[in-house]
């Protein structure tokens, strides 16, 4: 499954990234950053609000480019990955359209990319995320929870190399967040396609990771990688060991260390 | 919310009313003189059957001439709002002309037109021009009505510009033109009565003009009240619309 020794799925090479502030100055949001993820691996990025990680994943989507430094997604830039269509791609807003419902709004890759509508991998990830009998329903009838459901299912329908994941259930309440955590890990063991999680909840990175890379606040780079010792597939109880706490409190300390240095 | 809505419409009822009340009391009572003349005898003057041909003939040739300038302005306000959406390098200059468009008064472009086009046409052109404007301005704002992360996802799916505009800009934007579509039918009315004022061969405006010169006092009441009554209907059907299309696309 997870092989790193062939090429990357993404790859930073010394990656900087600034920002021209409306008032002249310069906001540095990544520097001299160098991070992989191999084929089928899972790495969840952690690190505290405005480290850049968010940043780090729109360089991916091609959102962004580096002010220096090379990102190369699957060996290649990352914008012709996403001309190919071959992203998947969640936010922490669901950015579902309103006016579509739960169907159309997962069938719209398809509309975009020109392909004919695949009815039944449509009705099989409507079913996959548990959302049968919603078909026909809004975005706005739906709960939140449901909301990121039909998002998550969108960024999977055209079977993507790269799976972004960019803080996806950040919006929720603790109890749905930790549903949708072992929902979300039960799908993705169904594709084990590459995937970027960018989050700052750091029982939801190592419950869902292969490896958990830590950056620091602004400007951010990495401080950490921690390889999730848990075999997949994860049964929930894996939260409730003590190794999975002990793992939790060294992450935490290194998000948010004690002696006062972070913040 | 129901019980809210009846209760607003017996409010408004009721407003209404009292107005109505208020007309008739200072009419009967010649509070204001002569040129006050009370409602009862308004809506006697109006609805008198040896009078419906000329009203409907009026009524017609104006809304016939709002309509049409309606339609131009509409599609043309669509049409040049998308250019600004389309190519963005020609979005300050698209807003800019429509502002100053509008910033001279439509009274002053009268004569303009006239000379340039028709009496005939004047009506058209002036509804047109109303229209134009609250049709760019709602469409302009609708285009950029999307959310940032609506345009960040139809990126990082590859959408192409077209992909793009007809997914996500266009039916975000339709609220806002419907709202447009609303505001322009009052725009579109004004702009068609005043451009009768200037010698056009029939209309509400050339009924408005020669009562007035004439003082033909409830024959001027009854044509604004005909040409009030007009387009507040026409506007709580839009208002209709509006509902539907708001409840649809938020």
């Amino acid at each position: 499954m997870t092989d790193r020794t062939a090429a990357p799925a993404i790859d930073f090479r010394g990656v900087t990234k600034s920002f021209r502030l409306p008032d002249g100055k310069t906001l540095t949001a990544l520097t001299d950053t160098s991070l992989s993820v191999g084929k089928g691996e899972f790495v969840a990025l952690l690190g505290p609000s405005g480290c850049g990680k968010s940043t780090l994943l729109r360089l991916v989507a091609g959102l962004e480019a580096p002010s220096s430094g090379a990102v190369a997604v699957e060996g290649r830039a990352p914008e012709e990955l996403v001309k190919a269509h071959r992203l998947g791609i969640a936010f922490q807003e669901h950015a579902l359209l309103p006016w579509l419902t739960v169907r159309q709004n997962i069938e719209l890759p398809f509309r975009i990319a020109g392909r004919p509508v695949m009815r039944e991998r449509v009705q099989g990830l409507i079913n996959l995320v548990g959302l049968a009998g919603f078909e026909a329903a809004r975005p706005k009838q739906l709960s939140g929870g449901m909301r990121q459901r039909v998002a998550i299912a969108r960024s999977l329908v055209l079977e993507p190399e790269i799976l972004l994941l960019d803080e996806p259930f950040g919006a929720l309440d603790a109890v749905t967040r930790r549903q949708m955590n072992v929902e979300l890990q039960r799908i993705w063991s169904e594709s084990r396609i590459s995937t970027l999680l960018v989050t700052h909840a750091v029982e939801e990175a190592l419950f869902l990771a292969d490896r958990v890379i830590v950056l620091s606040g602004r400007p951010g780079k990495v401080v950490r990688t921690l390889e999730v010792p848990f075999a997949r597939p994860r049964h929930p109880d894996v939260m409730r060991t003590a190794q999975f706490h002990q793992l939790v409190d060294e992450l935490t300390e290194t998000l948010h260390p004690t002696d006062g240095a972070g913040h | 919310m129901s019980g809210e809505r009846t209760q607003s419409a017996l409010l408004g009822a009721l407003g209404v009313a009292l107005m109505l009340g208020a007309w008739e009391v200072i009419g009967q009572n010649r509070l204001v003189g002569m040129t006050w003349p009370p409602f009862s005898s308004v809506m006697a003057f109006l609805f008198d059957p040896s009078r419906q041909a000329l009203f409907s003939r009026a009524l017609t040739a104006t809304l016939g001439s709002a309509g049409l300038g309606y339609l131009i302005g509409g599609l043309a306000g669509l049409a040049f709002a998308m250019l600004g959406q389309i190519l963005p390098v020609l979005r300050p200059g698209t807003d800019r002309a429509t502002a100053v468009i509008h910033a001279i008064p439509s009274i002053a472009l009268a004569p303009i037109f006239i000379v340039l086009l028709s009496r005939e046409a004047a009506p058209t052109a002036l509804a047109a021009l109303n229209a134009f404007f609250v049709f760019y301005v709602a469409g302009a704002s609708g285009f950029a009505s999307s959310s940032q992360t609506q345009r960040d996802l139809m990126a990082a799916l590859g959408a192409s510009g077209t992909k793009r505009f007809f997914h996500v800009d266009l039916p975000a934007a339709f609220p806002g033109i419907v709202s447009g579509m609303k505001l322009a039918v009052p725009a579109a009315l004004i702009g068609a009565i005043i451009g009768e004022w200037f010698g056009a061969p029939r209309g509400l405006g050339i009924l408005i003009v020669n009562a007035m010169q004439n003082f033909q006092i409830p024959l001027l009441w009854s044509v604004v009240v005909l040409a009030a009554t007009t387009s507040l209907v026409l506007f709580s059907a839009m208002t209709l619309l509006e509902r539907i299309v708001h409840e649809r696309y938020r």
